[in-house]
């Protein structure tokens, strides 16, 4: 049975930056990811990495943007950390092999980013994720770190209240197995294949945050999810921030740049937040550019293929070359649009969880053993809304430090191992799970209804009367849910029961985050509530906390920590 | 639109051999193979196993063969993958199925990825700030750093069909990734291993990779650029060495390809026991009419100056 240190869980860059630290640091590491780890969703994050290493930049500067930014919901001491530690964290990246672009002088070449106030963003032209991502790939391979490829974790190992393992599907074989381990560091990603449209990746599926949350650790400000307000229309993949950097203008219909309706100064440089909810007004107004397929189609919902456009055709093509090659060529392969020429079709797209799994500065849940880092946990630093190039420092900063962390925790703790009844358990579930008589319900289909809702309900706008349908939506596709059967579990690469649990993870999580969004009643970054419409720190200055228990979350919450940044006025 | 997609099914369990199994789906043209792959899972068939994963062609996991060309799903639309009202969709040849649409990735793509140690390995002390880099190097390198691992390259490579063990041009694209790298200081060992046999030499520069490569990472270039390293920094085998500088020599000289000299400078000319090996082969040689003469008696073709004149060139500009 295999047995190690730390087992790591999911391999982007949180969980690779948090073993490549556990490792370094002594421990016997094992990394499992439900894909191998160079296919991680990481690879998408095309944008850049944020550090203040410009010479009239500093770590307050990047601070207080963040925590601007994120509409002072951020936990101010996590900030600090983030952008004080995240300078060296960087620089790391780049001894490690990162190919970062470089200004004239041979230096790291620095980037201007939307609601940064200096350029603070470190790029690899527009593909930095595929580039950190290969990277900490080849420093895993460099020090020997075992990985346990194409496993999917099905639950966590936990005894007497501590988190001994997990168990996993094999899924070469179809077998379920243990791998127990004196820490488990959850690196498991987003969760967007819950919203459609999405910017995320097939697996995208909020299995770490799920895990955790039935185990008793508590979940975080989850009603606080972002949406990327430049996404190719229909698809929701995403048009790097560092269009809109170079210099990309949005415009409408008429071919007004309407920014400067509702971030005069900033423009198109305003927070994802304002971006998204102008270009759903100028949609709502009929500005935008309205559906050409008509009502029909079985993923056409009201507005879901209503767009504005991102209008490069101003800048420098050459420039374009250097800056957005990777932009072009997708463009060009989906949507069959040369961006020099053409105006590209864009509509925002849900992007990123900004809560998650709650976890100190050190990375560690509520329960020992169990540490968490990366998207599908939330340290506290994005508030309620995340700066662009903010989450890819995040997720190496507190990626290092779960991992230096957990590797401590481990030599002060003995071994243990769960008893064989957890596994037996499981075991008999998936049996029973193989021996039900279905419905007519599929995963898909209850995904794609499930998708919808929280689009529809639980997107940009909010309101009391659309969260209450999203929560009983959540709840009846949770009722039919428990009806859908499996035509068989086992064998090699049978996908069937990491889909089946892949979908009950995205339930679970998606009653929380409805839950959280009914109960928080003002507006702040992200989260927007039409019949709340101003931000209202008397009460709510604070951060929502949910707790599982088998029927609904419970809520409570906690204060926000500030350190040097007192809240200012709402603008 | 109702599409037909024929889909390779196979079991190691109870097939012999792969099949295609047929199924009808209400698809858009706009959507992508990938996309309609995944509907036809969560809506139909539950055991359907393929990869790909992140939609938007950066992960390199969906390569397939679709309606008989070897693409990436996920950048290829309903539309321009229809045939005749169908589209099909095939494993690549070069890589073993272990099920379905899966591939057994190990044996033929990460072993080699792997052997080539893709990791930078810095000789000094890491300075404090970042290394200083001109940003040419930098788009170089992240030009070949696009590569998302598809394997379209080795697919297409002539001598992987008769060699499985050659490296091929993704894992040697990923060598020159880590060569070409300022920060690394193990150039020399490197380029030894890859001169070993499996390695760099035995591409046989049919340029088929770089016609495959969906990013345009021209791997058969970088092969090139490779052995032009070695030959520079005297690395791997004297005899290959020997071997293309004769050739590059011999026909800069004289316009085409001197055999008898290529043959004995490749042994070295001090290499008494190299070239009596010669002997049997060149006797052969004559005996079937090839003649290999004493290269001094070797004649100078019509033009050779001009030849001589792009040799000239090209050695001025690199």
């Amino acid at each position: 049975m295999p047995e190690h240190d730390v087992v790591v869980v999911g391999g982007g860059f949180a969980g690779m930056r948090a073993a490549i630290a556990a490792k370094s640091a002594g421990a016997e590491v094992a990394l499992v990811s439900k894909v191998h780890p160079l296919r991680s969703h990481s690879s998408g994050a095309h944008s850049g990495i944020n550090a203040a290493l410009g010479a009239e930049d500093s770590w307050q500067s990047h601070a207080h943007d963040t925590i601007v930014a994120g509409d002072y919901l951020s936990d101010q001491d996590a900030v600090e950390i983030l952008c004080q530690e995240g300078i060296q964290d960087v620089i790391r990246l780049e001894h490690m092999g990162v190919i970062f672009s470089r200004d004239g002088q041979g230096r790291i070449d620095l980037m201007p980013f939307a609601a940064s106030s200096r350029p603070r963003t470190c790029y690899v032209g527009d593909s930095a994720g595929h580039i950190i991502l290969q990277v900490l790939y080849e420093q895993l391979l460099r020090l020997q770190v075992q990985t346990y490829d194409e496993w999917f974790v099905t639950s966590l190992l936990i005894a007497d209240g501590v988190c001994q393992g997990a168990i996993a599907q094999e899924l070469s074989t179809g077998r379920l197995q243990p791998l127990y381990a004196r820490a488990v560091v959850l690196a498991t990603g987003g969760l967007g294949r819950m919203y459609q449209p999405s910017t995320s990746a097939y697996t995208s599926t909020a299995d770490g945050v799920a895990l955790a949350y039935r185990a008793g650790a508590p979940l975080v400000d989850m009603e606080m999810v972002q949406y990327h307000p430049t996404t190719l229309k229909g698809r929701g993949t995403v048009i790097t921030e560092a269009a809109r950097g170079e210099g990309a203008y949005l415009v409408n219909k008429d071919g007004d740049r309407f920014m400067a309706s509702y971030a005069p100064e900033r423009m198109e440089m305003a927070p994802r937040d304002v971006c998204c909810r102008a270009i759903e007004t100028e949609i709502a107004a009929g500005r935008g550019m309205e559906s050409v397929r008509g009502g029909q189609g079985r993923e056409r919902v009201e507005r879901h293929d209503d767009c504005v456009f991102l209008d490069f055709r101003h800048l420098d093509p050459q420039r374009m070359d250097d800056r957005l090659p990777e932009t072009q060529l997708l463009a060009k392969n989906l949507a069959g649009i040369d961006i020099k020429k053409d105006l590209v079709p864009v509509q925002p797209a849900m992007h990123r969880p900004i809560g998650g799994i709650q976890i100190n500065v050190d990375g560690a849940t509520d329960i020992p053993g169990l540490y968490a880092v990366g998207e599908c946990a939330c340290v506290g630093v994005h508030g309620a809304n995340r700066l662009g190039g903010n989450s890819l420092l995040d997720s190496i900063v507190f990626g290092r430090r779960a991992g230096d962390a957990a590797a401590t925790y481990t030599r002060a703790t003995p071994s243990q191992r769960a008893s064989q009844s957890l596994l037996e358990d499981q075991e008999r579930r998936v049996q029973e799970l193989a021996a039900r008589s279905g419905g007519k319900d599929t995963v898909g289909s209850l995904r794609l209804e499930l998708a919808l809702t929280m689009h529809q309900k639980v997107g940009i706008y909010r309101s009391r009367v659309g969260l209450r349908e999203a929560i009983e939506k959540v709840n009846e596709l949770k009722g039919r849910y428990a009806r859908v059967a499996i035509s068989s579990a086992g064998g090699a690469y049978n996908p069937s029961l990491s889909a089946f649990l892949e979908l009950g993870n995205m339930l679970d999580v998606a009653q929380v985050i409805v839950a959280s969004a009914l109960a928080r009643q003002e507006s702040r970054g992200a989260h927007y509530r039409t019949d709340f419409p101003q931000r209202d720190d008397a009460s709510w200055l604070k951060h929502t906390i949910a707790s599982y228990t088998p029927d609904r979350p419970s809520l409570a919450y906690k204060p926000v920590v500030i350190t040097q940044w007192q809240p200012s006025d709402p603008s | 639109m109702d599409v037909t997609f024929k889909v390779h099914r196979y079991d190691p369990a109870t097939d012999d051999e792969g099949q295609l199994q047929t199924y009808i789906l209400d698809t858009e043209e706009s959507a992508t193979v990938l996309d309609a792959l995944m509907r036809i899972r969560e809506e139909q068939d539950s055991t359907l196993a393929f990869r790909g994963t992140c939609r938007t062609g950066f992960c390199g996991d969906c390569t397939m063969r679709i309606s008989r060309r070897n693409r990436i799903a996920c950048h290829t639309t309903v539309a321009g993958a229809l045939r005749d009202g169908e589209i099909t969709v095939e494993p690549i040849d070069l890589i073993n199925v272990a099920k379905d649409m899966m591939y057994d990735m190990e044996a033929m793509v990460y072993s080699k990825y792997r052997a080539v140690e893709p990791w930078i390995e810095p000789g000094e002390p890491q300075p404090e700030r970042e290394h200083i880099v001109p940003n040419e190097v930098i788009q170089d390198l992240r030009k070949v750093m696009s590569c998302t691992m598809c394997w379209l390259c080795d697919e297409g490579c002539t001598t992987m069909v008769v060699d499985k063990t050659f490296l091929g041009p993704a894992a040697l694209t990923k060598a020159y990734r880590v060569i070409a790298d300022p920060r690394d200081s193990r150039t020399m060992e490197r380029l030894n291993k890859l001169s070993e046999a499996h390695g760099m030499w035995d591409c046989c520069h049919c340029f088929e990779a770089s016609e495959h490569c969906p990013k345009a990472i021209d791997p058969t270039e970088r092969i090139f650029a490779l052995r032009n390293r070695a030959i520079k920094v005297n690395a791997g085998s004297p005899k290959v060495r020997n071997h293309y500088r004769s050739f590059a020599a011999s026909v800069k000289a004289d316009g085409w390809l001197d055999e008898a000299r290529l043959a004995i400078e490749t042994e070295g000319l001090s290499n008494v026991k190299g070239q009596l090996k010669q002997l049997p082969l060149a006797l052969k040689a004559l005996q079937r009419g090839k003649r290999p003469m004493p290269y001094i008696l070797h004649k100078k073709r019509p033009g050779a100056d001009k030849i001589k004149d792009i040799f000239e060139k090209w050695e001025k500009s690199s």
